[in-house]
């Protein structure tokens, strides 16, 4: 594509990948300028605004959440024959996006991908606050949340005991050790960077605080080398669950035998779906931040560039799973596999599905232009179009396979009521007022990993190497 | 540097004409058990199996019919290695680890052998008849859903298919061969980016290839049957087959002299961590499709499986759990056998031979009617596996025979890359 026309001109060719961390900083300079974003500068006026407004639409999820307790999941247009909708399709979102934290901060840790240091940190809280909106869906959706230990299997006097070959008691157990091993990455990533901030920190409260948060870290040589084996460790443990969590997701529907749902393919197509949307968001919230916070020296273009590629790949195999199902479906012969693709194209939902292949499938393949991927302003636009592309996936996924299945008689419609959307919105403000909670009182960037990146980092190991 | 130095050791030549010796005569064994076999089953002798019986019946175990399946199995697992070769080929373009620098001549080597395989697959159109029930104008008219899919199962589309993917793979293995070569007379560092954006398009090209192949070739043996992750079940299968013997043909030529410098722990340490990689994806998508299927029990879908739990085949999908996935992956768990080249060929052999016998897992139930037989088909199950194993050994025998020709041609490594100081640097650091 981009030719250089001077063969001697090698350098041009090397260097066509930009750095991981902008010329000229050192160990302090680092320090400072993350540390000081949560110590020492002042609070910047948009950051009071972006707060108030999410915390105004996380109000309104309190709000539909109390009157759902109150009069039941009735005020949501769930049905029959769409007995599922938006709670799990906001389930399903929610969780994908959440995947690219955990691929980030854990996959790329053990390939040795040193591009990941800058946004791990900033990925993994989106992960966290990503699973917390996805498990109030599925929690509210038992109707008594106050009762949903009943999913867990223990001894009791009703006689009751988990389906355990229903996928959704699988869910269980996968989300809730996601959550705990992510929140548990996050904090022990954190550590070393809570103790940079007690030592830092003029106020005492805020002393206090993060010297309780650090857990006595001293940085000693011997805290490092149980700190670096406890990492990896956990990374090892969260990586297999990138893949799990997802998979189970998607048996939740494969295991049926509903058309659209009942495919080979859900588990590995899920998985893409997952990351391709989760890296959607992580563009989505990184391009303004390092804009607003002037963080361009530590997420440069090239981390920009490799999510927009990483997107692009799963991106294409989230579209050959689209071609797969529609050849099947019709390579299959079978009556109900055709209906139900063709009620997709053609049906009243289509208008969902052309949508969603526009967003998932047509936009994104600007990316293989590398224009588009060193803009910044494009793949911010192409990060929001993934997002809403996935969230139709599951919308089409959802409610056109349910509509419409095996009887006519039992065909149906669906549409969300106003609680739908209030449930919605409501939890990206939740999602948004932790998210800028996470900005202003904890350090967005690993300070201590992107010191390793630094020139002087690389010096003194190299004089390492040199005396060994 | 000096480029006589990485030229394939003069024991190759040895190596090369014994290939092509095991080759014919295991193609001729398999033709010749064929043969008696065909020969056994059409007297219908008393004794043999009331389901052997049922199957001659059904027209399926004549000699040609044992033959093609057999040559079959054989030619789905060479093509693997070649068609993963070039896949892997193009991600190592892609992703620029140092793993791929010492496997890019072996991959190439691989990829160039398609010419060979297009040849192989010549005797697939002759077997057609004996191979793919859709292609007999009679059955399919008797058959409303095989009707349905004769615009896509037909004759000629099936051949234009075939030619089809062959030019692809053909085309992408031409150029990316060529410009390596360019790479290695001009140093020129743009060849690096050319093969980069080849990739890019090649490995979309190669997933869309594949799945189709996959479904011409294996799925449609059982024509009523469907599975939508077949396609990327058998990527991952090619993949896993052209890691495992790309790791082979680089422990073997670490034994001899221009290559045993070269190498070092660290590089086979990559190349076990990708091993393991694929272990485990080809486990996982052939796991999901078993639990969606045995989850959904819809007839159309669950007489696949069925085909395969009974009448012995229960034991072969058992071996392929253990051989193909628990055994490889607890050994390739340990750091020391990824590093230890003596080790990880072992695992990497394991690996090659439960490739075939997936194979055979996957391929010869299809015309074995089980279905109502609860007795014992080990008669048939071994011949299939005498007769499969011997194709196998004979046309990767021939493709041996043309890979190390392919080998010969180029050093053993791409000595214009812009990196390779730097890999083979890196390596002799971390020996110690």
């Amino acid at each position: 594509m981009q030719r250089v026309t001077n063969p001697h001109d090698d350098v041009a060719i090397h260097r066509t990948s930009p750095p991981v961390i902008e010329p000229g900083h050192t160990f302090g300079s680092v320090t400072d300028k993350i540390s000081a974003l949560t110590l020492r500068r002042r609070t910047p006026i948009g950051w009071y605004i972006g707060f108030t407004l999410s915390f105004m639409v996380a109000g309104m999820l309190m709000m539909t959440i109390a009157y759902l307790v109150m009069t039941g999941i009735g005020i949501w247009g769930n049905n029959v024959p769409v007995g599922w909708a938006f709670d799990i399709i906001n389930f399903v979102w929610w969780i994908g996006i959440g995947h690219a934290g955990t691929l980030i901060s854990a996959i790329l840790l053990l390939l040795r991908q040193e591009w990941r240091t800058s946004i791990n940190r900033f990925a993994e809280a989106m992960t966290l606050f990503a699973v917390a909106s996805a498990g109030l869906f599925p929690l509210l959706h038992t109707g008594r949340p106050w009762l949903a230990y009943w999913l867990l299997p223990y001894p009791n006097t009703m006689g009751m005991w988990p389906q355990f070959r229903s996928p959704l008691m699988w869910d269980v157990f996968a989300v809730s050790t996601y959550a705990t091993v992510s929140a548990l990455f996050w904090y022990v990533g954190l550590i070393p960077d809570f103790a940079t901030l007690r030592d830092r920190a003029k106020n005492r409260v805020f002393q206090i605080i993060y010297g309780m948060l650090a857990l006595g870290w001293r940085g000693s040589a011997r805290h490092w080398a149980r700190y670096e084996a406890t990492y990896l460790l956990l990374a090892g443990l969260a990586t297999p669950l990138v893949l799990s969590v997802h998979t189970i997701v998607s048996l939740d529907f494969a295991v049926s035998v509903i058309p659209g749902w009942h495919a080979t393919i859900f588990p590995p197509y899920f998985v893409a779906g997952a990351i391709y949307a989760g890296f959607a968001m992580v563009l989505t919230l990184t391009i303004p931040l390092r804009r607003f916070y002037g963080l361009e020296d530590f997420i440069t273009v090239r981390h920009l560039r490799n999510m927009a590629k990483i997107m692009l790949a799963t991106g294409l195999i989230v579209a050959y799973g689209y071609m797969t199902e529609a050849f099947m479906a019709w390579y299959s012969a079978n009556t109900y596999e055709e209906y139900m693709i063709l009620n997709r194209m053609r049906g009243p939902y289509a208008w969902a599905y052309w949508s969603l292949i526009f967003c998932n499938v047509i936009v994104p393949q600007l990316l293989w232009v590398k224009r588009v991927r060193h803009s910044t302003v494009a793949l911010f636009l192409i990060s929001l179009v993934v997002s809403v592309g996935m969230w139709l996936e599951r919308f089409v996924i959802l409610v056109t396979s349910l509509h419409r299945d095996f009887l006519v008689s039992s065909w149906g419609m669906y549409s969300p009521t106003v609680f739908d959307w209030s449930m919605f919105i409501g939890t990206i403000g939740l999602f948004f007022t932790l998210l800028f909670l996470f900005i202003r009182f904890l350090p967005i960037i690993s300070i201590f990993e992107m010191r390793t990146l630094v020139p002087q980092a690389q010096a003194q190991i190299n004089e390492e190497k040199g005396q060994a | 540097m000096d480029t006589t130095s990485y030229n394939l050791p003069p024991a190759a030549e040895r190596w090369q004409t014994r290939a092509l010796i095991i080759g014919v005569v295991a193609l001729v064994i398999t033709a010749v058990i064929a043969f008696f076999s065909g020969s056994l089953t059409h007297s219908g002798e008393a004794g043999v199996a009331q389901g052997e019986a049922a199957a001659a019946a059904h027209g399926s175990t004549t000699f040609l019919a044992q033959f093609f399946r057999s040559y079959l199995v054989g030619f789905l697992f060479v093509t693997g290695i070649s068609v993963g070769s070039l896949a892997i080929l193009m991600l190592q373009h892609l992703s620029g680890g140092s793993w791929g620098l010492v496997i890019r001549r072996i991959l190439e080597a691989s990829t160039r052998t398609m010419p060979l395989l297009a040849l192989m697959f010549i005797p697939i159109i002759f077997g057609i008849h004996s191979l793919y029930e859709w292609s007999h104008a009679e059955a399919v008219a008797a058959d409303p859903i095989l009707k349905h899919k004769s615009l896509y199962l037909n004759v000629p589309f099936f051949i234009g298919r075939a030619v089809f993917y062959f030019v692809v793979w053909g085309a992408l293995a031409y150029f990316l061969n060529k410009w390596s070569r360019e790479q290695d007379h001009t140093g020129d560092p743009r060849v690096k980016r050319q093969m980069q954006n080849l990739s890019g398009p090649g490995i979309l090209l190669f997933g869309l290839t594949v799945t189709f192949a996959a479904v011409d070739w294996g799925m449609s043996l059982e024509p009523h049957w469907f599975s939508t992750i077949y396609g990327m079940l058998v990527m991952a299968a090619w993949g896993l087959t052209a890691m495992a013997f790309t790791i082979t043909a680089l422990v073997v030529l670490s034994r001899h002299d221009p290559m045993s410098h070269v190498y070092a722990p660290s590089h086979f340490h990559d190349l076990g961590k990708l091993l393991l990689a694929f272990v485990m994806i080809y486990a996982y998508f052939s796991f999901s499709q078993f639990l969606i299927i045995w989850s959904g029990d819809l007839p159309e879908e669950t007489s696949w499986y069925l085909r395969r739990l009974r009448g012995g085949w229960e034991l072969i999908g058992l071996a392929v759990v253990i051989l193909h996935f628990a055994l490889p992956f607890v050994l390739l768990l340990s750091r020391d056998v990824k590093r230890n080249a003596r080790r990880l060929v072992l695992v990497a052999l394991l690996v090659l031979v439960a490739r075939v016998v997936d194979w055979i897992y996957l391929i010869a139930p299809a015309s074995h009617q089980t279905e109502g037989h609860e007795q014992s088909l080990w008669p048939m199950l071994l011949l299939d596996f005498t007769t499969m194993f011997a194709a196998t050994v004979g046309l990767g025998g021939i493709w041996l025979w043309f890979f190390l020709r392919q080998l010969r041609q180029q050093p053993l490594l791409p000595i214009g890359a812009p990196d390779l100081d730097k890999v083979l640097a890196a390596a002799t650091t971390s020996q110690h």
